[in-house]
């Protein structure tokens, strides 16, 4: 197993334990928590399915020696494109949880509770 | 066509989020900051629709957008293609007519919230052009994000908590949407839609994994039933205004992005996604039928809409060349109805379906609610019902019946609650305490859509595989069109003169060439046209509302005689129906009758529909004549069946008959003889035009006819039955036209040269002595103000030219001679005699028979008796009814003494049908193979007879002590329930009390009873969706897990 199997089935672990989180959990703060540790799974998963074993930081500096041909640049880095696109997700994910712990303030302050349950106005 | 100058699309997104940042330093500047969005969404709207043109009419190509100067699959890149113009334009066209509808609710909240309804457009945007499939990603997320933002904009605890349920879902489909994503890439090795689609990741082992997901959470964007809490919630808690985006843009979009990603798949996968499309189609209207909160009802209706989009794209193969014009229509059709229904909601405010009657106050608006409702639904003119006519005929023609039907149903299911709806905004109360404002901006978007429904409409019609065909109807609709817009200003005299003449000048114009069956139906729908609305000429003030329908109704009976395509046909049959459902919408107490009679015939519709879709497919698929009919080689007794139970919906045969009474006799006092004695006559036309092309046809082996036959015998009876029983005099009227349409359909079954001579004899007598009856009840009615037979009485010296109208109109219902009746019953049994249907033929004798109860009930409780104290001063029914009444009966007069003058020419061209059995004439005498009968000596003899007696009862009677009211008395007891005391109420007691376990109500308690199957197991379903955020979640998970069942499962 490399790193990159591993970061997956971590992944993947987390994002289980995110949805079971999301779920059960009646308590719409730990809801949100639940969607953290979904989102860190994703990016996990993002990040070790672009691992390439024994490879580098995709940057071009010192690990990798001037003048090495484009072909083994690419065989000694990890993918870039699945970090460059995490980056991006990380950020989604933290506008995503900002929004919906603000909706929970305002939740709050109106019903002072944090149960899922006390907000079922709207049905049917 | 002009050139015009093409923006690179890349500036739709750039001046969106340009300009979105940019608002931020205007957070004093609200109105600045409103109006720059709105020149934004104006730009980006342009650049689309130049776009757009140039797709259209310069032959424009495709064209790939690359940015950061790599082409894919280096990076990302956009693709403006027709549909992604055509798309952008929607959006962003909606993005700006509703930025100015939400101009108070923006500015309440500020340049924040502007600037993330612009976002929300720019997202929208991108979702449709990025062919990367993490850009899409991204824009979807913005979007979400975005309508998350904009469901607060009015900030309640409902809307917050529907926020958070809409991001909890949302959330959770993104990041599976991200899972497939990330899979894709590595499976496939890049994340441009095009190389993947050529990657062919269902080959590849895992591959399906990516597939499965990124699809699931594109279907699940779409909310698909019953994994849609979230989003319905969403629809029922945030503004209309941004509804209305959501709705018409949004799904629009989300719908065009799975179309692009759907070829990642094969051909399993599509099937699913249509039979996920239907289910949706069928749960969310399902849904619709119990809601009663205007924006929620409509969130279900939208959702519903997708589904059915998803069932064309799933059936995409199928559909073949006319999917495009089949998305087409429904989606402009949604576009523009349900962005336009949510405004509406916005105006009307109160989320109370039964509370929409204030809209009345702004009768233009409730213009456009029809209009919106009429195009959802696809009825003609309008776009969805071109595209539903080409898909029916399509999915006919590829042998896919269930599929037709499904559909069909579907959208009967959405017929209920939509017309209910509209049937609460027209007739309940407005309530004065609720208050309706309608500022400019929140009118203006109404308008432009209301009226673009049109206009689409008519280019679909051109569109539209025998389009050309449909010219016929420009004439009669721009006047029905005028109609519409003098309406507001004109008074009844001068609209009811230009009726007549518009009519008359149709008429003579159009249909005088017309010949056989087609003649003698057009004397009946012109001239009986004509007759009735001269009748209008006593009413007073404007009658807002009436004109236009009333000339759509006649428009449409009109083209039912002129088709010559079957396009053409049901067209016409859609517009007369469209046409009578307000008019009997119109009457006092109508609500729940006009629903009833919408349903009925729009089933009936649809089923004719379906005949009409499987008779293209079996007569090759390669003609829409109406000559098909004639050619059909498999399915014939199904098409048989499906159309003539379709027509008799229109006919009202019995189990299809309980929206009629109701109908006819709650409709204003000429409405009723226009549908009671002309319309009913265009389901019988439909049924000449059907047993005439299609013979005698068989289902499972029992001969069609010989049902039809029976089915019309019940109906003559019970309908009879019922009509002794009633105590309104119009509703006796109304059972009576069922009896008498019994007949019709009895002696058609007979497909013999006499049977139909009887039966198109008496579809003009009908009409004739039923017009004349509705027309002088009707003049009492509106003297009295009632139309309970017993409230009346000894109306004979008050009201005798109406007395001598019902007492002429019964006498020829009855088919006593002399009156031309009698000429119908002569006819009838000798065509009994020689087809030997004995049993069926004594029933509708004894229907006859039972006809004289009914008729000496409506005269003697009216006309005779004592007259009450409060009726002392009536006058006499008003004159232009007078005159109608005296027309017909005329007409009665000509046709009894000469009835050579009618059945002469119509038996001359029944021989080319039927040459078996036909009569001879001697002059005016009548010769069959049994007997012989003459009008004259008939005439002759029976006024001989009356004389005789009517001289002897005179004299006799000159000594007979008159009865004044006062010589009855109740010995000083003031009775409960005064009726009792009447002897017109009950009036046929021991026979009810003999045969009424005959007339129990069964077929209405059936239909109820489904009716309340139906609402039960709404209630039922609709209990899924019980609010809480985490149930919505857990449905997401399920769906998820059925899906996989049936994709990498199986």
């Amino acid at each position: 197993m490399d790193f990159g199997q591993i970061a997956v089935s971590v992944g993947f672990l987390l994002i289980l334990i995110g949805v079971w989180g999301i779920l059960t959990q009646k308590n719409i703060i730990k809801i949100v928590i639940g969607f953290s540790v979904f989102d860190t799974g994703l990016h996990m998963i993002m990040v070790g399915i672009g691992y390439v074993k024994g490879g580098t930081a995709p940057i071009l500096d010192g690990a990798i020696a001037p003048g090495t041909a484009p072909i083994n640049i690419v065989a000694g880095i990890v993918d870039p494109v699945p970090q460059a696109l995490v980056l991006t997700a990380i950020v989604i994910g933290l506008g995503v949880t900002a929004l919906m712990l603000a909706y929970v303030v305002r939740l709050y302050e109106d019903r002072k509770s944090l149960d899922i349950s006390s907000y079922e106005d709207l049905k049917w | 066509m002009v050139n015009l100058i093409l923006i690179n699309p890349i500036y739709i997104i750039g001046i969106g989020l340009g300009t979105a940042f940019l608002l931020g330093f205007f957070k004093k500047g609200k109105s600045v900051a409103w109006a720059l969005m709105l020149a934004a969404l104006a730009v980006m709207t342009y650049i689309s629709f130049t776009w757009l043109w140039s797709f259209i009419f310069n032959g424009q190509l495709p064209e790939q957008v690359y940015t950061a100067g790599f082409k894919p699959p280096f990076s990302i890149n956009l693709l403006m293609g027709k549909s992604e113009a055509f798309f952008t334009f929607l959006i962003s066209f909606v993005g700006f007519l509703g930025g100015i509808y939400l101009f108070d609710k923006l500015k309440e909240q500020g340049t924040h919230a502007i600037s993330v309804y612009l976002i929300l457009i720019m997202g929208l945007n991108g979702i449709v052009m990025t062919r990367d499939i993490f850009n899409l990603f991204v824009f979807l997320e913005i979007a979400s994000i975005a309508t998350a933002g904009l469901i607060v904009l009015t900030p309640d605890i409902k809307a917050f908590s529907a926020g958070f349920k809409y991001m909890i879902a949302s959330g959770l489909i993104s990041g599976f949407l991200l899972i497939g994503i990330i899979f894709a890439y590595y499976f496939g090795g890049t994340l441009n839609i095009d190389f993947l689609i050529q990657a062919d990741l269902l080959a590849v082992k895992g591959g399906v994994f990516a597939v499965f997901l990124i699809i699931i959470a594109l279907l699940l964007e779409l909310k698909p039933f019953p994994a849609n809490g979230w989003g319905i919630d969403a629809y029922e808690a945030s503004p209309a205004g941004i509804n209305a985006v959501i709705s018409a843009a949004s799904a629009g979009a989300v719908y065009y992005v799975l179309s692009k990603v759907l070829p990642i798949a094969d051909a399993k996968w599509y099937t699913v996604t249509a039979v996920v499309g239907m289910i949706t189609f069928l749960g969310s209207n399902l849904m619709g039928i119990k809601q009663a909160d205007a924006k929620r009802m409509l969130g279900y209706s939208s959702v519903g809409q997708v589904g059915l989009l998803l069932v064309f794209l799933g059936l995409s193969k199928q559909l073949g060349i006319n999917f495009e014009f089949i998305v087409f229509g429904i989606i402009i059709s949604h576009y523009l109805a349900k962005a336009g229904l949510f405004w509406l909601a916005g105006i009307v405010k109160t989320g109370k379906l039964k509370e929409w009657g204030i809209l009345r106050r702004k009768p233009v608006l409730v213009f456009f609610m029809g209009t919106f409702i009429f195009a959802l639904l696809g009825l003609p003119p309008f776009p969805s019902f071109f595209a539903k006519w080409t898909l029916v005929m399509t999915l006919s023609a590829a042998g896919m019946n269930l599929w037709v039907g499904l559909i069909l149903l579907g959208s009967l299911v959405e017929a209920i609650y939509l017309f209910r709806w509209l049937g609460y905004t027209v007739k309940l109360d407005d309530n004065k305490e609720l208050s309706l404002s309608t500022p400019l901006y929140k009118t203006i978007p109404v308008w432009v859509f209301g009226l673009l429904t049109y206009y689409i409409g008519y280019l679909s019609s051109t569109m539209v595989p025998g389009g050309s065909s449909l010219s016929m109807f420009y004439i009669p609709l721009a006047f029905v069109g005028v109609l519409f817009i003098v309406d507001k200003f004109l008074p009844v005299l001068i609209k009811n003169t230009v009726s007549i003449a518009a009519m008359a000048y149709y008429g003579w114009y159009y249909m005088a060439d017309l010949t056989e069956f087609r003649m003698l139906f057009a004397i009946i729908f012109i001239g009986g046209g004509i007759i009735t609305l001269i009748a209008g000429y006593a009413k007073n003030g404007k009658r807002i509302g009436f004109y236009p329908f009333a000339m759509m109704m006649y428009a449409g009976l009109a083209g039912l005689l002129l088709s010559e395509n079957i396009l053409q046909f049901f067209i016409s049959w859609e517009l007369m129906t469209l046409g009578s459902y307000i008019l009997i919408l119109r009457g006092k107490k109508s609500m729940p009758h006009a629903l009833s009679y919408m349903l009925f015939s729009l089933g009936g519709a649809f089923l004719i529909l379906a005949g009409l879709g499987l008779a293209y497919a079996s007569s090759g698929a390669n003609s829409i004549s109406l000559d098909i009919l004639k050619n059909v080689n498999q399915y014939s007794g199904l098409i048989y069946a499906f159309l003539a139970v379709g027509f008799m919906t229109k006919t009202a045969a019995i189990g299809l008959h309980i929206w009629l009474p109701g109908a006819h006799a709650e409709a204003e006092s000429d409405v009723s003889p226009m549908v009671s004695a002309i319309l009913l006559k265009a389901g019988m036309f439909g049924l000449v035009v059907l047993m005439l092309s299609m013979g005698s046809q068989s289902l499972g082996g029992v001969s069609l006819p010989y049902l039809l036959g029976w089915l019309g015998a019940i109906t003559a009876i019970l309908g009879n039955i019922m009509a002794v029983f009633q105590e309104d005099a119009k509703r006796l009227l109304a059972y009576s036209s069922v009896g008498q349409l019994g007949y019709v359909v009895f002696a058609m079954a007979f497909m013999s040269h006499l049977g139909w001579l009887t039966a198109l004899a008496f579809a003009l007598n009908h009409f004739v002595f039923k017009a004349l009856l509705f027309l002088a009840i009707g003049g009492v009615v509106m003297r009295t103000k009632t139309k309970t037979m017993y409230e009346m009485g000894g109306l004979i010296k008050r009201m005798p030219f109406s007395f001598i109208s019902v007492l002429i109109g019964i006498i020829a219902l009855s088919g006593l001679p002399p009156l031309t009746g009698f000429a119908g019953k002569w006819l009838s049994y000798n065509a009994v005699i020689e087809k030997g249907w004995y049993f069926q033929g004594f029933l509708v004798s004894i229907a006859g028979l039972v006809a004289f109860l009914y008729c000496f009930r409506i005269i003697h409780v009216i006309f005779l008796g004592q007259p009450k104290d409060k009726f002392k001063n009536i006058k006499e029914a008003p004159l232009p009814m007078l005159i109608a009444q005296y027309i017909l009966i005329g007409a009665i007069m000509l046709f009894s003494i000469m009835p050579n003058m009618v059945l002469k020419p119509v038996g001359d061209f029944l021989i080319q049908y039927f040459p078996d059995g036909a009569l001879q004439w001697q002059g005016g005498t009548a010769i069959s193979r049994l007997g012989r009968w003459s009008g004259v000596a008939i005439m002759n003899i029976t006024m001989g007879i009356f004389g005789i007696i009517f001289v002897w009862l005179l004299f006799i009677s000159r000594k007979a002590v008159k009865v004044k009211p006062f010589n009855i008395f109740y010995s000083g007891e003031a009775p409960s329930r005064p009726e009792l005391t009447h002897f017109g109420y009950n009036f046929f007691a021991p026979y009810k009390k003999a045969v009424g376990f005959l007339v129990q109500p069964l077929v209405t308690r059936f239909w109820y009873g489904l009716a309340d199957i139906l609402h039960s197991i709404s209630d039922l379903v609709r209990r899924l969706y019980n609010g809480n955020g985490q149930t919505y979640a857990f449905y997401v998970i399920i769906f998820m897990v059925v899906f996989s069942f049936f994709t990498i499962g199986g």
